[in-house]
């Protein structure tokens, strides 16, 4: 069996759990429209009480699969192998923060379950649980914003004949971490763009992150051969 | 360092890692010191009105340091990253250098995204329930003072590493600063139970002495990766061309494996 068929397996789970999030996210009721920071503490608890079930399979389906997407990053730390750098500095960075990415997301997760838990329960702590959610959910954005600029850089030092990743993927990676830094101020506002249900915070944040994995799998699928072409190439 | 491109410098990605970690910790000091004035911390023995007050002295402080850290808090990782590139250069183990890297990258959302999550979701509604404000600056200080093993560990790890070491990567006193690092983990435990005094989370023992002894930890290891990397002899050859799989480019994988 070849070394490649591994990666080939990890990265063919890809669309599976991208259909898993894509349904949890459809299943959330709380998405479409999002959820918004001015409803009060009575009707955030009035819509834990009537919508219980879809916040807990959506959530447990997020909580399964979020993690998922490490293995797809460990993917790219593999490809960066190929990169021409001299220290594995940029491996190490990406590395370092791949996996608190999807755990931040996988607290937010835990944030809404805890208000599904009990809907009975007092409607300020409720509505405190929900907006813990909420605001992990999306401020927590710092590793990603972290991954998209250490990839970059990566990329931009990968200086050789054919690289691993085109340049272009390197300015891509730079315009998702710009696209993704309004979410990390919805805590200053409860209306408009900024607010976490706006469209800066909430939109543009959650287009952005769904289109870097569409656009990071197809890059990934390219690199794929060549990486294993280089470990059979003859000295 | 001459005029040439810092793109053909051999240290460049080195170089790019410190001067980000430099980045860091200052943007940390700024935003924990100045913008949130959360440090030096709230008192644990505030009445949940008082939580409410203290919530409003800062509220704008909060909110826009905070969004700061949201955004560039990632940054972090490039001293994880030097510093396990450091341990790759001495002679112990690969564990010791992955084991870092672990510890300190799963610390990140314990240590302080939860403080910054806790404190923005007080700020963002004053009107909310004194007592459920201080259920959250509570979470917010011993989250951050009180994730401790991580730490603990993590400082016990590069000093095990420094110890073993026989190419002298890092002095020999810089593990037993890491030994210091790794008792101020110990002595903020106390921090979990008592309101007030000097082992509650704002006091003499859990904050003062701890932060001294951390602002010195980091400034001294930040001084001493500048060192390693001075010292780094990589020689000043062009990259060779990984793509095309010569032996030269196996060589270099190798050495980057």
């Amino acid at each position: 069996m070849k070394r490649t068929t591994g990666e080939r397996i990890i990265y063919w789970t890809l669309p599976v759990v991208a259909v898993m999030w894509i349904a949890a996210f459809f299943l959330f009721p709380g998405f479409l429209p999002p959820m918004s920071p001015t409803w009060s503490p009575a009707r955030v608890a009035a819509f834990y009480r009537d919508h219980t079930s879809r916040v807990r399979y959506s959530m447990i389906l997020f909580n399964w699969f979020c993690v998922a997407l490490i293995p797809i990053l460990m993917l790219i730390v593999e490809r960066m192998r190929g990169m021409a750098h001299r220290t594995p500095i940029m491996r190490y960075c990406l590395i370092g923060v791949a996996g608190a990415a999807p755990i931040a997301f996988l607290t937010s997760t835990i944030f809404w379950l805890l208000a599904a838990f009990r809907p009975d329960r007092a409607p300020a702590l409720t509505q405190l649980y929900n907006d813990l959610a909420w605001i992990t959910f999306t401020c927590g954005i710092p590793f990603l914003v972290a991954i998209c600029f250490f990839l970059a850089v990566s990329i931009y030092l990968d200086q050789q004949v054919r690289p691993v990743f085109g340049r272009w993927v390197a300015h891509f990676n730079i315009l998702a971490a710009i696209a993704l830094v309004p979410a990390g101020f919805a805590g200053l506002t409860l209306n408009g763009p900024f607010a976490w249900n706006g469209f800066l915070s909430f939109w543009v944040k959650n287009v952005v992150i769904a289109l870097w994995i569409a656009v990071m799998a197809v890059v990934l699928g390219r690199a794929a051969p060549r990486g294993g072409a280089l470990v059979e190439a003859p000295a | 360092m001459t005029r040439r491109s810092w793109r053909s410098d051999p240290k460049r990605e080195l170089w790019l890692a410190w001067y980000a970690t430099v980045a860091f910790y200052s943007l940390y000091t700024v935003v924990f010191f100045v913008i949130t004035r959360i440090q030096p911390p709230g008192k644990p023995w505030y009445s949940p009105v008082q939580v409410t007050e203290w919530f409003a002295g800062r509220h704008d402080g909060l909110l826009v340091g905070f969004a700061l850290i949201f955004v560039l808090g990632g940054l972090s990782a490039t001293a994880l990253a030097l510093i396990t590139y450091s341990i790759r250069r001495m002679s112990v183990s690969r564990a010791f250098a992955y084991s870092y890297l672990i510890l300190y990258a799963i610390a990140a959302v314990p240590g302080f995204l939860f403080i910054c999550v806790a404190m923005t979701v007080g700020a963002m509604r004053p009107d909310r329930n004194p007592a459920v404000l201080r259920w959250l600056y509570d979470f917010g200080f011993l989250s951050f003072s009180g994730t401790m093993g991580v730490f603990l560990v993590g400082s016990l790890i590069w000093m095990t590493a420094i110890l073993l070491d026989d190419n002298r990567v890092f002095p020999k006193w810089f593990g037993y600063l890491n030994l210091c690092n790794a008792l101020t983990e110990v002595v903020v435990a106390p921090s979990w139970i008592f309101h007030g005094g000097v082992l509650a989370w704002n006091g003499t023992i859990a904050w003062w002495i701890n932060v001294v002894v951390f602002g010195l930890y980091t400034g001294v290891f930040i001084f001493l990766l500048r060192q390693m990397i001075l010292r780094e002899d990589f020689g000043t050859g062009p990259l060779p061309d990984l793509g095309l799989g010569g032996p030269a480019g196996q060589v270099l994988a190798e050495a980057a494996s």
